[in-house]
Protein backbone atom coordinates (compact mmCIF):
# COMPACT_ATOMS: atom_id res chain seq x y z
CA UNK A 1 0.00 0.00 0.00
CA UNK A 2 1.61 3.61 -1.28
CA UNK A 3 1.60 6.36 1.80
CA UNK A 4 -1.27 8.33 0.12
CA UNK A 5 -3.20 5.26 0.36
CA UNK A 6 -2.47 4.30 3.98
CA UNK A 7 -2.86 7.84 4.47
CA UNK A 8 -6.38 7.51 2.83
CA UNK A 9 -7.40 4.49 4.90
CA UNK A 10 -6.54 5.74 8.13
CA UNK A 11 -8.85 9.20 7.36
CA UNK A 12 -11.74 7.31 5.89
CA UNK A 13 -11.21 4.52 9.16
CA UNK A 14 -11.29 8.25 11.40
CA UNK A 15 -14.25 9.61 9.51
CA UNK A 16 -16.45 6.39 9.63
CA UNK A 17 -16.06 6.14 13.58
CA UNK A 18 -17.13 10.09 13.56
CA UNK A 19 -19.73 9.27 11.44
CA UNK A 20 -20.83 6.50 13.55
CA UNK A 21 -21.07 8.80 16.72
CA UNK A 22 -22.30 11.87 15.09
CA UNK A 23 -23.64 11.07 11.39
CA UNK A 24 -27.24 11.72 12.02
CA UNK A 25 -26.15 15.60 13.11
CA UNK A 26 -24.05 16.22 10.25
CA UNK A 27 -25.01 16.94 6.59
CA UNK A 28 -23.22 16.16 3.44
CA UNK A 29 -21.25 20.07 3.83
CA UNK A 30 -20.01 19.07 7.64
CA UNK A 31 -19.32 15.96 7.05
CA UNK A 32 -16.91 16.83 4.40
CA UNK A 33 -15.31 19.80 6.72
CA UNK A 34 -14.84 16.71 9.13
CA UNK A 35 -12.84 15.02 6.35
CA UNK A 36 -10.82 18.02 5.82
CA UNK A 37 -10.30 18.49 9.85
CA UNK A 38 -9.68 14.81 10.05
CA UNK A 39 -6.96 15.01 7.34
CA UNK A 40 -5.06 17.73 9.10
CA UNK A 41 -4.78 15.35 11.83
CA UNK A 42 -3.73 12.14 10.25
CA UNK A 43 -0.68 14.22 8.71
CA UNK A 44 0.16 15.21 12.15
CA UNK A 45 -0.10 12.12 13.70
CA UNK A 46 2.44 10.97 11.13
CA UNK A 47 4.63 13.56 11.53
CA UNK A 48 4.67 12.96 15.38
CA UNK A 49 4.78 8.87 15.12
CA UNK A 50 8.12 9.63 11.83
CA UNK A 51 10.14 10.86 15.31
CA UNK A 52 11.86 8.26 16.57
CA UNK A 53 12.45 8.95 20.78
CA UNK A 54 14.05 6.55 23.70
CA UNK A 55 11.96 4.40 25.77
CA UNK A 56 13.09 6.90 29.27
CA UNK A 57 11.46 9.85 26.92
CA UNK A 58 8.52 10.80 29.30
CA UNK A 59 5.01 12.91 28.40
CA UNK A 60 5.86 16.68 29.99
CA UNK A 61 4.24 17.46 31.93
CA UNK A 62 5.39 14.03 34.15
CA UNK A 63 2.81 12.80 36.77
CA UNK A 64 3.65 13.49 40.14
CA UNK A 65 1.61 11.87 43.09
CA UNK A 66 -1.04 13.56 45.38
CA UNK A 67 -1.17 14.14 48.39
CA UNK A 68 -3.35 16.43 50.65
CA UNK A 69 -2.24 18.88 52.91
CA UNK A 70 -3.65 18.18 56.24
CA UNK B 1 -12.31 64.68 33.28
CA UNK B 2 -11.16 65.53 30.12
CA UNK B 3 -10.45 62.85 27.94
CA UNK B 4 -6.53 63.58 27.48
CA UNK B 5 -6.16 60.59 29.93
CA UNK B 6 -7.15 58.40 27.46
CA UNK B 7 -3.95 56.36 25.78
CA UNK B 8 -1.83 57.25 28.81
CA UNK B 9 -0.07 54.35 29.67
CA UNK B 10 -0.77 52.87 33.08
CA UNK B 11 3.03 54.29 35.01
CA UNK B 12 1.51 57.98 33.95
CA UNK B 13 -1.62 57.28 34.77
CA UNK B 14 -0.65 55.52 38.38
CA UNK B 15 1.39 58.64 38.46
CA UNK B 16 -1.32 61.34 38.34
CA UNK B 17 -3.53 58.96 40.55
CA UNK B 18 -0.61 58.70 43.51
CA UNK B 19 -0.49 62.82 43.62
CA UNK B 20 -3.90 62.70 43.60
CA UNK B 21 -3.91 64.73 40.26
CA UNK B 22 -6.36 62.08 38.82
CA UNK B 23 -9.41 61.19 40.51
CA UNK B 24 -10.33 57.02 40.26
CA UNK B 25 -13.75 57.73 39.95
CA UNK B 26 -13.44 60.19 37.28
CA UNK B 27 -10.60 58.20 35.34
CA UNK B 28 -13.68 55.19 35.33
CA UNK B 29 -16.37 57.32 34.78
CA UNK B 30 -14.36 58.26 31.19
CA UNK B 31 -13.77 54.88 30.29
CA UNK B 32 -16.75 53.85 31.70
CA UNK B 33 -18.15 56.54 29.05
CA UNK B 34 -15.77 55.52 26.18
CA UNK B 35 -16.93 51.51 26.55
CA UNK B 36 -20.11 52.14 26.66
CA UNK B 37 -20.24 54.88 23.36
CA UNK B 38 -17.52 53.13 21.71
CA UNK B 39 -18.01 49.50 22.88
CA UNK B 40 -20.08 48.58 20.10
CA UNK B 41 -18.54 50.29 17.14
CA UNK B 42 -15.34 47.39 17.64
CA UNK B 43 -17.54 44.69 18.87
CA UNK B 44 -15.42 44.64 21.99
CA UNK B 45 -17.62 44.28 24.82
CA UNK B 46 -19.63 42.01 26.07
CA UNK B 47 -20.76 44.13 29.46
CA UNK B 48 -20.00 46.72 30.92
CA UNK B 49 -19.61 46.58 34.68
CA UNK B 50 -20.53 49.94 35.65
CA UNK B 51 -21.68 49.31 39.11
CA UNK B 52 -19.24 47.37 40.41
CA UNK B 53 -16.24 49.73 38.30
CA UNK B 54 -17.92 52.96 40.43
CA UNK B 55 -17.63 50.42 43.52
CA UNK B 56 -14.30 49.76 43.46
CA UNK B 57 -12.74 53.23 42.17
CA UNK B 58 -14.67 55.14 44.84
CA UNK B 59 -12.96 52.85 47.31
CA UNK B 60 -10.27 53.61 45.58
CA UNK B 61 -10.27 56.89 46.01
CA UNK B 62 -11.29 56.82 49.73
CA UNK B 63 -8.14 54.62 50.54
CA UNK B 64 -5.92 57.48 48.80
CA UNK B 65 -6.91 59.79 50.09
CA UNK B 66 -6.42 58.19 53.83
CA UNK B 67 -3.07 57.77 52.64
CA UNK B 68 -3.53 54.07 52.17
CA UNK B 69 -2.03 53.42 48.44
CA UNK B 70 -1.98 49.83 47.32
CA UNK B 71 0.70 50.69 44.05
CA UNK B 72 0.61 51.28 40.63
CA UNK B 73 -2.96 49.49 39.93
CA UNK B 74 -4.41 50.75 42.24
CA UNK B 75 -7.80 53.42 40.56
CA UNK B 76 -6.79 51.99 36.74
CA UNK B 77 -9.61 50.95 35.09
CA UNK B 78 -9.36 47.59 33.05
CA UNK B 79 -11.02 44.90 31.04
CA UNK B 80 -11.26 41.11 31.42
CA UNK B 81 -11.77 38.63 28.69
CA UNK B 82 -15.11 37.09 29.22
CA UNK B 83 -13.45 34.01 30.09
CA UNK B 84 -12.63 34.85 33.46
CA UNK B 85 -15.55 34.17 35.88
CA UNK B 86 -16.61 37.20 37.74
CA UNK B 87 -19.83 37.43 40.67
CA UNK B 88 -22.28 39.52 41.43
CA UNK B 89 -24.28 38.45 38.35
CA UNK B 90 -22.17 40.13 35.88
CA UNK B 91 -22.29 37.01 33.18
CA UNK B 92 -19.01 34.69 32.12
CA UNK B 93 -19.78 33.81 28.47
CA UNK B 94 -16.74 32.63 26.78
CA UNK B 95 -17.85 34.13 23.62
CA UNK B 96 -20.50 31.70 22.93
CA UNK B 97 -24.06 31.97 22.57
CA UNK B 98 -24.70 28.98 24.67
CA UNK B 99 -23.13 30.71 28.02
CA UNK B 100 -24.75 34.30 27.30
CA UNK B 101 -26.36 34.08 30.20
CA UNK B 102 -24.53 31.96 32.30
CA UNK B 103 -23.26 33.71 36.29
CA UNK B 104 -20.63 32.57 38.09
CA UNK B 105 -20.90 33.15 42.06
CA UNK B 106 -17.13 33.62 42.53
CA UNK B 107 -14.04 35.85 41.07
CA UNK B 108 -11.54 34.14 39.30
CA UNK B 109 -7.94 34.36 40.74
CA UNK B 110 -6.58 36.91 38.68
CA UNK B 111 -9.55 39.12 39.11
CA UNK B 112 -9.53 38.91 42.44
CA UNK B 113 -5.74 39.84 42.30
CA UNK B 114 -6.63 42.82 40.42
CA UNK B 115 -9.22 43.39 42.67
CA UNK B 116 -6.46 43.07 45.72
CA UNK B 117 -3.97 45.67 43.88
CA UNK B 118 -7.21 48.20 43.45
CA UNK B 119 -7.66 47.99 39.62
CA UNK B 120 -11.30 48.86 38.92
CA UNK B 121 -13.36 46.10 36.49
CA UNK B 122 -15.04 48.32 34.04
CA UNK B 123 -15.99 45.54 31.18
CA UNK B 124 -15.95 42.08 30.22
CA UNK B 125 -14.14 41.99 26.63
CA UNK B 126 -15.79 40.02 23.90
CA UNK B 127 -13.72 36.57 22.89
CA UNK B 128 -13.47 34.47 19.71
CA UNK B 129 -16.27 31.67 21.25
CA UNK B 130 -14.78 29.23 23.42
CA UNK B 131 -11.59 30.96 22.55
CA UNK B 132 -11.46 29.57 19.20
CA UNK B 133 -11.05 26.15 20.64
CA UNK B 134 -13.59 24.67 18.10
CA UNK B 135 -11.66 25.31 14.69
CA UNK B 136 -13.15 28.66 13.53
CA UNK B 137 -12.09 29.91 10.25
CA UNK B 138 -13.07 33.37 10.28
CA UNK B 139 -13.50 36.36 11.97
CA UNK B 140 -17.51 36.31 12.71
CA UNK B 141 -17.06 33.55 15.54
CA UNK B 142 -18.55 35.50 18.70
CA UNK B 143 -21.66 35.91 19.79
CA UNK B 144 -21.20 39.48 20.05
CA UNK B 145 -19.45 39.26 16.32
CA UNK B 146 -16.52 39.80 14.33
CA UNK B 147 -13.51 41.96 16.51
CA UNK B 148 -13.07 45.19 14.74
CA UNK B 149 -9.75 46.45 14.55
CA UNK B 150 -9.25 50.22 15.43
CA UNK B 151 -6.98 50.35 12.85
CA UNK B 152 -9.05 49.89 10.05
CA UNK B 153 -12.52 48.70 10.68
CA UNK B 154 -12.94 46.09 7.62
CA UNK B 155 -10.28 44.39 9.35
CA UNK B 156 -10.46 41.94 12.34
CA UNK B 157 -9.13 42.54 15.58
CA UNK B 158 -8.27 39.04 17.04
CA UNK B 159 -8.35 36.39 17.95
CA UNK B 160 -9.32 34.59 20.53
CA UNK B 161 -9.06 38.24 23.10
CA UNK B 162 -10.67 39.78 20.36
CA UNK B 163 -12.30 42.29 22.64
CA UNK B 164 -8.90 42.81 24.85
CA UNK B 165 -7.16 43.73 21.64
CA UNK B 166 -9.82 46.22 20.26
CA UNK B 167 -10.68 48.09 23.41
CA UNK B 168 -6.92 49.14 24.74
CA UNK B 169 -6.29 50.21 20.91
CA UNK B 170 -9.26 51.66 20.68
CA UNK B 171 -8.64 53.73 24.58
CA UNK B 172 -11.21 52.27 26.08
CA UNK B 173 -9.58 50.71 28.91
CA UNK B 174 -5.74 51.46 30.14
CA UNK B 175 -5.41 47.49 29.97
CA UNK B 176 -6.76 44.18 29.71
CA UNK B 177 -6.59 40.19 30.79
CA UNK B 178 -6.24 37.87 27.56
CA UNK B 179 -5.68 34.09 27.22
CA UNK B 180 -3.48 32.40 25.08
CA UNK B 181 -3.27 28.82 24.36
CA UNK B 182 -1.75 29.25 21.18
CA UNK B 183 -1.31 32.78 19.68
CA UNK B 184 -4.50 34.53 21.24
CA UNK B 185 -2.85 37.17 23.39
CA UNK B 186 0.03 37.98 20.97
CA UNK B 187 -2.27 37.67 17.82
CA UNK B 188 -4.65 40.29 19.14
CA UNK B 189 -1.39 42.69 20.35
CA UNK B 190 -0.29 42.54 17.12
CA UNK B 191 -3.42 43.01 15.10
CA UNK B 192 -4.29 45.83 17.24
CA UNK B 193 -0.57 47.43 17.37
CA UNK B 194 -0.09 46.73 21.55
CA UNK B 195 1.67 45.27 23.89
CA UNK B 196 0.76 41.67 24.69
CA UNK B 197 2.37 39.53 27.46
CA UNK B 198 2.34 35.83 27.52
CA UNK B 199 3.51 34.40 31.04
CA UNK B 200 5.73 31.60 31.59
CA UNK B 201 3.19 28.71 32.04
CA UNK B 202 2.27 28.52 35.89
CA UNK B 203 2.86 31.73 36.53
CA UNK B 204 -0.48 33.09 36.75
CA UNK B 205 -3.22 31.01 37.95
CA UNK B 206 -6.69 30.03 35.45
CA UNK B 207 -8.03 29.52 38.57
CA UNK B 208 -12.37 30.45 37.00
CA UNK B 209 -10.85 30.63 33.62
CA UNK B 210 -12.34 29.00 31.09
CA UNK B 211 -10.19 25.24 30.66
CA UNK B 212 -9.78 25.10 26.66
CA UNK B 213 -6.34 23.40 26.77
CA UNK B 214 -5.33 22.28 31.02
CA UNK B 215 -1.55 22.25 29.44
CA UNK B 216 -1.03 25.08 27.48
CA UNK B 217 -3.72 27.87 28.50
CA UNK B 218 -1.97 31.43 30.03
CA UNK B 219 -3.28 34.31 31.39
CA UNK B 220 -1.73 37.79 30.53
CA UNK B 221 -2.21 41.30 30.02
CA UNK B 222 -2.51 43.63 26.68
CA UNK B 223 -1.59 47.49 27.05
CA UNK B 224 -0.14 50.20 25.80
CA UNK B 225 3.08 49.40 26.23
CA UNK B 226 5.86 46.56 27.79
CA UNK B 227 6.33 48.36 30.76
CA UNK B 228 2.82 48.25 31.62
CA UNK B 229 2.77 44.66 31.12
CA UNK B 230 4.93 44.47 34.11
CA UNK B 231 3.23 46.33 36.09
CA UNK B 232 0.22 44.31 35.52
CA UNK B 233 1.94 41.17 35.59
CA UNK B 234 3.19 41.81 39.09
CA UNK B 235 -0.16 42.09 40.29
CA UNK B 236 -1.75 38.50 38.43
CA UNK B 237 1.21 36.37 39.27
CA UNK B 238 1.73 33.78 41.89
CA UNK B 239 0.99 30.64 43.21
CA UNK B 240 -2.26 29.60 43.81
CA UNK B 241 -3.75 26.15 45.71
CA UNK B 242 -6.89 26.52 43.46
CA UNK B 243 -4.38 25.93 40.48
CA UNK B 244 -2.12 23.08 40.62
CA UNK B 245 -0.27 24.26 37.84
CA UNK B 246 0.86 27.31 39.74
CA UNK B 247 4.52 27.14 40.62
CA UNK B 248 6.23 29.16 43.96
CA UNK B 249 8.45 31.12 41.93
CA UNK B 250 7.47 34.59 43.76
CA UNK B 251 7.57 37.48 40.68
CA UNK B 252 8.17 40.95 41.33
CA UNK B 253 8.38 43.18 37.95
CA UNK B 254 11.95 44.91 37.36
CA UNK B 255 11.04 47.56 35.74
CA UNK B 256 14.66 49.75 35.94
CA UNK B 257 16.04 51.32 32.66
CA UNK B 258 17.33 49.21 30.66
CA UNK B 259 19.37 51.36 29.09
CA UNK B 260 22.58 50.11 30.53
CA UNK B 261 22.76 47.15 29.76
CA UNK B 262 23.23 45.09 26.42
CA UNK B 263 21.32 42.18 24.99
CA UNK B 264 22.15 38.94 22.83
CA UNK B 265 19.03 38.50 20.75
CA UNK B 266 18.99 35.62 18.62
CA UNK B 267 17.09 35.30 15.50
CA UNK B 268 15.71 31.60 14.11
CA UNK B 269 17.33 30.97 10.71
CA UNK B 270 14.57 31.56 7.96
CA UNK B 271 11.88 32.69 11.09
CA UNK B 272 10.33 35.50 8.58
CA UNK B 273 10.02 32.98 5.40
CA UNK B 274 7.15 33.38 4.30
CA UNK B 275 5.73 36.30 6.23
CA UNK B 276 4.39 39.42 3.91
CA UNK B 277 6.70 41.71 2.51
CA UNK B 278 5.78 44.21 4.95
CA UNK B 279 5.95 42.12 8.51
CA UNK B 280 9.25 40.88 6.81
CA UNK B 281 10.33 44.36 5.81
CA UNK B 282 9.84 45.99 9.21
CA UNK B 283 11.04 42.90 10.95
CA UNK B 284 14.55 43.50 8.88
CA UNK B 285 13.94 47.32 10.38
CA UNK B 286 13.66 46.58 14.08
CA UNK B 287 16.79 43.74 13.78
CA UNK B 288 18.54 47.19 13.08
CA UNK B 289 17.08 48.72 16.05
CA UNK B 290 18.44 45.56 17.80
CA UNK B 291 21.75 46.00 17.02
CA UNK B 292 21.89 49.10 18.42
CA UNK B 293 20.98 47.31 22.04
CA UNK B 294 23.15 44.32 21.32
CA UNK B 295 24.01 41.12 19.20
CA UNK B 296 22.08 40.03 17.09
CA UNK B 297 22.76 36.18 16.13
CA UNK B 298 21.32 33.23 13.91
CA UNK B 299 20.29 30.10 15.60
CA UNK B 300 18.59 26.82 15.01
CA UNK B 301 16.40 24.18 16.41
CA UNK B 302 16.41 20.83 15.33
CA UNK B 303 14.25 19.71 12.98
CA UNK B 304 11.19 18.49 14.76
CA UNK B 305 7.57 18.90 13.75
CA UNK B 306 6.75 21.76 16.62
CA UNK B 307 3.24 22.72 15.20
CA UNK B 308 2.47 19.17 14.99
CA UNK B 309 3.14 18.42 18.84
CA UNK B 310 1.52 21.61 20.03
CA UNK B 311 -1.57 21.53 17.59
CA UNK B 312 -2.03 17.77 18.30
CA UNK B 313 -1.99 18.31 22.29
CA UNK B 314 -4.69 21.61 21.64
CA UNK B 315 -6.89 19.56 19.82
CA UNK B 316 -7.24 16.51 22.06
CA UNK B 317 -7.37 18.46 25.07
CA UNK B 318 -9.79 21.01 23.80
CA UNK B 319 -11.77 17.94 22.79
CA UNK B 320 -12.09 16.74 26.50
CA UNK B 321 -12.46 20.28 27.86
CA UNK B 322 -15.53 20.29 25.66
CA UNK B 323 -16.20 17.05 25.72
CA UNK B 324 -20.36 17.65 27.09
CA UNK B 325 -20.89 20.31 24.39
CA UNK B 326 -19.55 18.43 21.63
CA UNK B 327 -21.25 14.96 23.02
CA UNK B 328 -24.56 16.96 23.58
CA UNK B 329 -24.25 18.31 20.21
CA UNK B 330 -24.58 21.87 22.02
CA UNK B 331 -22.17 23.18 19.94
CA UNK B 332 -24.93 23.61 16.93
CA UNK B 333 -25.69 26.98 19.03
CA UNK B 334 -22.17 28.45 18.37
CA UNK B 335 -21.89 31.50 15.63
CA UNK B 336 -19.46 30.58 13.06
CA UNK B 337 -20.87 27.59 10.92
CA UNK B 338 -17.61 25.53 11.10
CA UNK B 339 -17.35 25.70 15.12
CA UNK B 340 -20.59 23.67 14.55
CA UNK B 341 -19.07 20.31 13.20
CA UNK B 342 -15.11 20.63 13.21
CA UNK B 343 -14.41 19.55 17.06
CA UNK B 344 -16.36 15.92 15.98
CA UNK B 345 -13.05 15.51 13.89
CA UNK B 346 -10.83 15.79 17.03
CA UNK B 347 -12.68 12.76 18.96
CA UNK B 348 -11.16 10.33 17.05
CA UNK B 349 -7.29 11.40 18.05
CA UNK B 350 -5.46 8.08 19.37
CA UNK B 351 -4.33 8.22 22.63
CA UNK B 352 -0.70 6.98 21.63
CA UNK B 353 -0.34 10.19 19.49
CA UNK B 354 -1.56 12.42 21.87
CA UNK B 355 1.14 10.83 24.48
CA UNK B 356 3.74 11.08 21.46
CA UNK B 357 2.65 15.15 21.20
CA UNK B 358 3.80 14.92 25.34
CA UNK B 359 6.37 12.90 24.58
CA UNK B 360 7.73 15.28 22.10
CA UNK B 361 6.85 18.42 23.95
CA UNK B 362 9.83 17.15 26.46
CA UNK B 363 12.46 17.25 23.81
CA UNK B 364 10.90 20.30 22.63
CA UNK B 365 11.20 22.37 25.44
CA UNK B 366 14.89 21.17 26.46
CA UNK B 367 15.55 22.13 22.68
CA UNK B 368 14.39 25.25 22.96
CA UNK B 369 16.11 25.79 26.74
CA UNK B 370 19.34 24.95 25.09
CA UNK B 371 18.56 27.39 21.72
CA UNK B 372 17.32 30.05 24.60
CA UNK B 373 19.86 29.72 27.00
CA UNK B 374 23.19 31.83 26.26
CA UNK B 375 20.73 34.03 24.93
CA UNK B 376 18.20 36.87 26.45
CA UNK B 377 15.51 36.24 23.48
CA UNK B 378 14.60 35.19 20.23
CA UNK B 379 12.93 37.58 18.71
CA UNK B 380 11.08 37.29 15.20
CA UNK B 381 7.69 38.74 13.68
CA UNK B 382 4.81 38.24 15.63
CA UNK B 383 2.57 37.61 13.16
CA UNK B 384 3.46 36.77 9.63
CA UNK B 385 0.48 38.97 8.60
CA UNK B 386 -1.11 42.12 9.48
CA UNK B 387 -4.98 41.42 10.58
CA UNK B 388 -7.24 39.45 8.21
CA UNK B 389 -10.02 41.25 6.81
CA UNK B 390 -13.68 41.02 8.51
CA UNK B 391 -14.98 38.62 5.56
CA UNK B 392 -11.89 36.72 4.92
CA UNK B 393 -10.20 33.32 6.07
CA UNK B 394 -7.76 33.85 8.94
CA UNK B 395 -4.28 32.22 8.76
CA UNK B 396 -3.71 29.80 11.18
CA UNK B 397 -1.13 27.44 12.00
CA UNK B 398 -3.41 25.77 14.49
CA UNK B 399 -5.81 24.56 11.39
CA UNK B 400 -2.21 24.35 9.70
CA UNK B 401 -3.04 26.69 7.01
CA UNK B 402 0.44 28.60 8.46
CA UNK B 403 3.38 28.38 10.27
CA UNK B 404 4.04 29.59 13.40
CA UNK B 405 7.42 27.81 14.96
CA UNK B 406 8.12 29.99 17.25
CA UNK B 407 4.22 30.16 18.60
CA UNK B 408 4.44 26.38 18.82
CA UNK B 409 7.92 26.68 20.58
CA UNK B 410 6.09 28.90 22.77
CA UNK B 411 2.91 27.82 23.74
CA UNK B 412 3.94 24.11 23.89
CA UNK B 413 6.61 24.73 25.61
CA UNK B 414 4.93 27.07 27.96
CA UNK B 415 7.88 30.12 27.35
CA UNK B 416 7.25 33.69 28.13
CA UNK B 417 6.69 35.77 24.83
CA UNK B 418 5.99 40.02 24.74
CA UNK B 419 4.86 41.58 21.52
CA UNK B 420 5.39 45.14 20.98
CA UNK B 421 4.45 47.33 17.60
CA UNK B 422 7.03 47.40 15.18
CA UNK B 423 5.30 49.42 11.97
CA UNK B 424 2.56 49.46 9.65
CA UNK B 425 1.72 47.06 6.69
CA UNK B 426 -0.70 46.92 4.30
CA UNK B 427 -4.41 48.58 4.48
CA UNK B 428 -2.71 50.52 7.31
CA UNK B 429 -2.39 47.85 9.92
CA UNK B 430 0.05 46.97 12.55
CA UNK B 431 2.69 44.82 12.58
CA UNK B 432 5.01 43.64 15.44
CA UNK B 433 7.90 41.82 16.87
CA UNK B 434 8.01 39.62 19.79
CA UNK B 435 10.71 38.83 21.91
CA UNK B 436 10.68 34.97 23.56
CA UNK B 437 12.88 34.05 26.66
CA UNK B 438 13.60 31.20 28.65
CA UNK B 439 11.05 29.75 31.69
CA UNK B 440 10.34 32.42 34.11
CA UNK B 441 12.42 35.58 32.26
CA UNK B 442 9.93 37.84 32.15
CA UNK B 443 11.64 40.61 33.35
CA UNK B 444 14.73 40.17 30.73
CA UNK B 445 12.57 40.05 27.98
CA UNK B 446 10.81 42.92 29.50
CA UNK B 447 13.44 44.61 29.78
CA UNK B 448 14.55 43.81 25.79
CA UNK B 449 10.79 45.08 24.93
CA UNK B 450 11.34 48.38 26.65
CA UNK B 451 14.44 49.01 25.56
CA UNK B 452 12.86 48.81 22.16
CA UNK B 453 9.91 51.12 22.86
CA UNK B 454 12.38 53.36 24.37
CA UNK B 455 14.45 53.66 20.83
CA UNK B 456 11.30 53.61 18.94
CA UNK B 457 7.83 55.46 18.65
CA UNK B 458 5.25 53.16 17.08
CA UNK B 459 3.63 52.52 20.31
CA UNK B 460 3.00 56.10 20.95
CA UNK B 461 1.27 56.33 18.02
CA UNK B 462 -2.43 55.40 18.02
CA UNK B 463 -6.20 54.55 15.44
CA UNK B 464 -7.64 58.17 14.29
CA UNK B 465 -10.86 56.67 13.98
CA UNK B 466 -10.91 56.45 18.01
Amino acid sequence: MSQADAVRAEVETMLALVRERYGSRLDAEQLAGVRTAIEGIVQAARALRAVRLSNADEPAPPFAAYRADL
Amino acid sequence: MAEDVVFTPVRQLAEGIRARRLSPVALAETFLDRLERLGPRYNAVVTVTRARALEQARRAETEIAAGRYRGPLHGIPYGAKDLLATSGGIPTTWGAAPFKDRCFDFDATAVRKLEAAGAVLCAKLAMVELAGGMGYRQPNAAFTGPGVNPWNREAWSGGSSSGSGSAVAAGLVPFAIGSETWGSILSPAGNCGLAGLRPTYGRVSRHGAMALCWTLDKLGPLALTADDCGLVLDAIAGRDPADPTTVDRPYRYDGGEPAVRRFRFGVLRGIADGCEEAVRENFVGSLEVLRGLGTVEEVALPDLPYDDITRTILFAEAASAFEDLIESGAIAGLTAPEDRYTAYARDVILAKDYLKALRLRGVMAREADRVLAPLDALVAPGRSTVAAMLGGEVRSAIRGTARDVMGAVGNGAGLPAVAVPNGFGARGLPTSLQFMGRAWEENTILAAARAYQSATDWHRRHPADS
